[in-house]
C-alpha cells in the first residue's frame, strides 16, 4: 500500500512537471502567443492609441512598424537571462513581432515570429549577440542542444506571457486620467 | 594630452542630457573553466604560441570568474582568472611568483548618454581578433598575432556611438600588459567600428606608445561577417613598428567557419606572420594552418584541433633532436561557460 501511494505521488509530480506552459503554433507552424480580450467600455480608437502609448513607453525595446486606425504592428526584442540560484547573466535575446487589432468592445493581439539570438561574453566581460541571424524558436534541434533549447523556449514563454499581461493591463487603463495624489503623511512631535 | 582631455570633457558636458535613467541590474556572475590534452607529433612542445603549452599531458587552462553590475548609468566589471592560462601564461601576474591570479578586466564605466560613455581601469585589449578567454575564441590554440600583440590595456577611454553602424573610441593608456605604467600614461589609442551591412562588423584599431620592445605603433584590422546562417568569415591583419628600427611584426589571419549541424561548427585558421628586421637581421616568418571543430552541448564546448606550422629557418625540433622547418600538434579541449 505504501509503495502504491509513493508511485501515485511520483506519477502526479511527473505530470505536473510535464505541464510546463508552452507556445501554441499557428497555421504556418510558427510559435504564437494569442489572446482575444473583451474590452466592453473602450472604443477601437482608444485601444489603438493606448497600444501606441505602450510601445512609446518601451521605445528602447519595441518599435512600431505599421499603425492604422484599427491595428498596430510592432517589432520588439526581449533579453533572456540564465539564472543560477539568485544570480545570473543575459544568455540571449528573442526578437518578436507584435500585432494588435481592435474592434469596438474587443481587441486581439498576438506575438509571433520569435527568433533567438545567443549571447556570448566579449573581451570586456559584457554579453553581446554572437550573430545577427536569429533561430526560429519552433525549430527542431538535435539531441546535443535539445535540453538547453527547451529551457530557452520555456524562459521565452514566461517572458512573452508577462509582456502580454502587461499589455492587457496597460490597454485596460486610461493613462491620461490623473489619479489624485494623497498628500505625504508627516508626523509632528510637538503635540500629542 | 591637455587638448585631448579638454575635448573629452567638452564632449561629455555638451552631450550630457536628461536622458532616461538606465535600469539597475542585479549582480551578474559568469565565467568559464577549461582543460586540454595536447600531443605534439615531434613529442615536444614545438609551437610557442600562447597557452596549451604542455605536451602529452591532461592539463589545466583556467577558472575565469566575472562579476558585473549596473546601477543607473554606472557599471563595473571585475574579472579574475586562476590556473596556468590565467596565471603565469597571462601577463602579468598579480604577485611576483607564479602562484597567483590574473586580473582580466577591472574597470568602471559611466554612460553619460545613450551615445557617449567613458571607461577607466584595466581592460581586455581592443587590438586583435583573439582573446585570453577560451570562450571568446573559436580555436583553442592561439595565433602568432595574438601571442605577440597586447593582451590588456590599462587606461581611460571615451566611446561615442554615432549609430548602430558607426562608433568611435579614443583613449589614453599605460604600456601594454602592466597594472602600473612604467613610462607614464604614454600610449594613445583609437578604434573606429563600422557595420556596413547587417552581420558584418569591422574594427580599425591603432595603438601608439610604449609596448613590447619599446615605443611603437600598431595598426590593426579585425573584422567578421556572418554571411549566412551557416557560414562566417573572420579576418585579422596587423602591423607593428617599433621606433628607431627596433623591429616589430606584421601578419594576417583568415577564419572561415561553417556550421554543419546545430551543435557542430568546423573552422579553419590560416595565418601568415613575420617578425621585422632588426639591425639588418631579417626576422622569422611563420605560416600556420589550424583545423578546429566546436561541438556544443549546453554550456560545454568540446574542441578537437589539428595544427601545422612552418618556418623555413627551422626553429622547430624533431623527436630525434634535429632542427625542422615544420611542426604539428593535435589537441582536445573542453571549455565550459556558465
Amino acid at each position: 500500500m505504501r509503495y502504491i501511494f509513493l508511485l501515485i505521488i511520483t506519477l502526479f509530480s511527473a505530470t505536473l512537471f510535464a505541464q510546463q506552459k508552452q507556445f501554441t503554433t499557428d497555421d504556418d507552424g510558427k510559435f504564437i502567443y494569442y489572446k482575444v480580450v473583451d474590452s466592453q467600455k473602450v472604443s477601437k480608437g482608444i485601444i489603438v492609441q493606448r497600444t501606441r502609448d505602450f510601445v512609446a513607453a518601451q521605445k528602447k525595446s519595441i518599435k512600431i512598424v505599421i499603425a492604422t486606425d484599427s491595428s498596430v504592428s510592432a517589432k520588439g526584442t526581449l533579453v533572456i537571462d540564465k539564472t543560477v540560484l539568485v544570480v545570473g547573466h543575459p544568455s540571449g535575446e528573442v526578437n518578436y513581432n507584435l500585432v494588435v487589432q481592435a474592434r469596438d468592445k474587443k481587441y486581439r493581439f498576438w506575438l509571433t515570429d520569435l527568433e533567438f539570438i545567443p549571447y556570448q561574453r566579449d573581451r570586456y566581460g559584457n554579453f553581446i549577440a554572437t550573430t545577427t541571424i536569429g533561430t526560429p524558436l519552433e525549430k527542431k534541434v538535435d539531441k546535443l542542444t535539445a535540453s538547453q533549447w527547451k529551457d530557452i523556449q520555456a524562459t521565452t514563454y514566461a517572458k512573452i506571457e508577462k509582456l502580454g499581461e502587461s499589455l492587457k493591463a496597460f490597454l485596460a487603463t486610461d493613462a491620461t486620467v490623473k489619479q489624485p495624489t494623497k498628500p505625504k503623511e508627516t508626523i509632528s512631535t510637538k503635540k500629542w | 594630452m591637455k587638448k585631448f582631455l579638454t575635448a573629452i570633457v567638452a564632449m561629455a558636458s555638451t552631450t550630457c542630457a536628461l536622458a532616461q535613467e538606465a535600469p539597475t541590474s542585479p549582480l551578474e556572475i559568469s565565467g568559464s573553466v577549461d582543460t586540454y590534452f595536447k600531443y605534439d607529433f615531434a613529442k615536444q612542445p614545438n609551437i610557442k604560441t600562447s597557452f596549451a603549452s604542455d605536451h602529452n599531458s591532461v592539463s589545466l587552462g583556467m577558472i575565469d570568474l566575472v562579476l558585473k553590475k549596473r546601477t543607473g548609468k554606472a557599471s563595473f566589471v571585475g574579472e579574475l582568472s586562476f590556473g596556468p592560462r590565467g596565471q603565469a601564461q597571462s601577463l602579468p601576474n598579480a604577485a611576483e611568483d607564479v602562484s597567483s591570479f590574473h586580473i582580466q578586466n577591472l574597470y568602471v564605466n559611466y554612460d553619460f548618454t545613450d551615445k557617449f560613455s567613458m571607461t577607466a581601469g584595466y581592460m581586455g585589449t581592443f587590438i586583435g581578433y583573439e582573446v585570453i578567454s577560451p570562450v571568446g575564441n573559436f580555436n583553442y590554440s592561439t595565433s602568432y598575432l595574438f601571442t605577440n600583440g597586447p593582451f590588456q590595456n590599462a587606461g581611460i577611454k571615451a566611446t561615442y556611438k554615432f549609430s548602430d553602424k558607426v562608433s568611435l573610441m579614443a583613449g589614453l593608456f599605460n604600456d601594454w600588459n602592466v597594472y602600473t605604467a612604467t613610462r607614464g600614461v604614454s600610449s594613445i589609442g583609437g578604434q573606429l567600428m563600422v557595420s556596413p551591412v547587417e552581420g558584418w562588423t569591422a574594427y580599425l584599431n591603432v595603438l601608439s606608445g610604449a609596448g613590447a620592445g619599446g615605443y611603437g605603433t600598431i595598426e590593426d584590422l579585425t573584422t567578421s561577417y556572418q554571411i549566412s546562417k551557416a557560414f562566417k568569415l573572420g579576418l585579422n591583419a596587423a602591423n607593428y613598428d617599433i621606433d628607431h628600427d627596433g623591429g616589430g611584426y606584421a601578419g594576417v589571419a583568415l577564419y572561415p567557419q561553417v556550421a554543419v549541424a546545430d551543435a557542430v561548427t568546423l573552422g579553419l585558421r590560416g595565418e601568415y606572420f613575420k617578425y621585422k628586421e632588426v639591425a639588418g637581421v631579417a626576422g622569422d616568418k611563420y605560416t600556420a594552418v589550424t583545423f578546429t571543430a566546436n561541438i556544443k552541448s549546453g554550456g560545454l564546448t568540446f574542441i578537437p584541433e589539428v595544427r601545422l606550422d612552418h618556418n623555413g629557418n627551422k626553429p622547430f625540433v624533431k623527436d630525434n633532436g634535429m632542427a625542422a622547418p615544420n611542426a604539428g600538434q593535435f589537441s582536445l579541449a573542453a571549455v565550459y561557460a556558465f
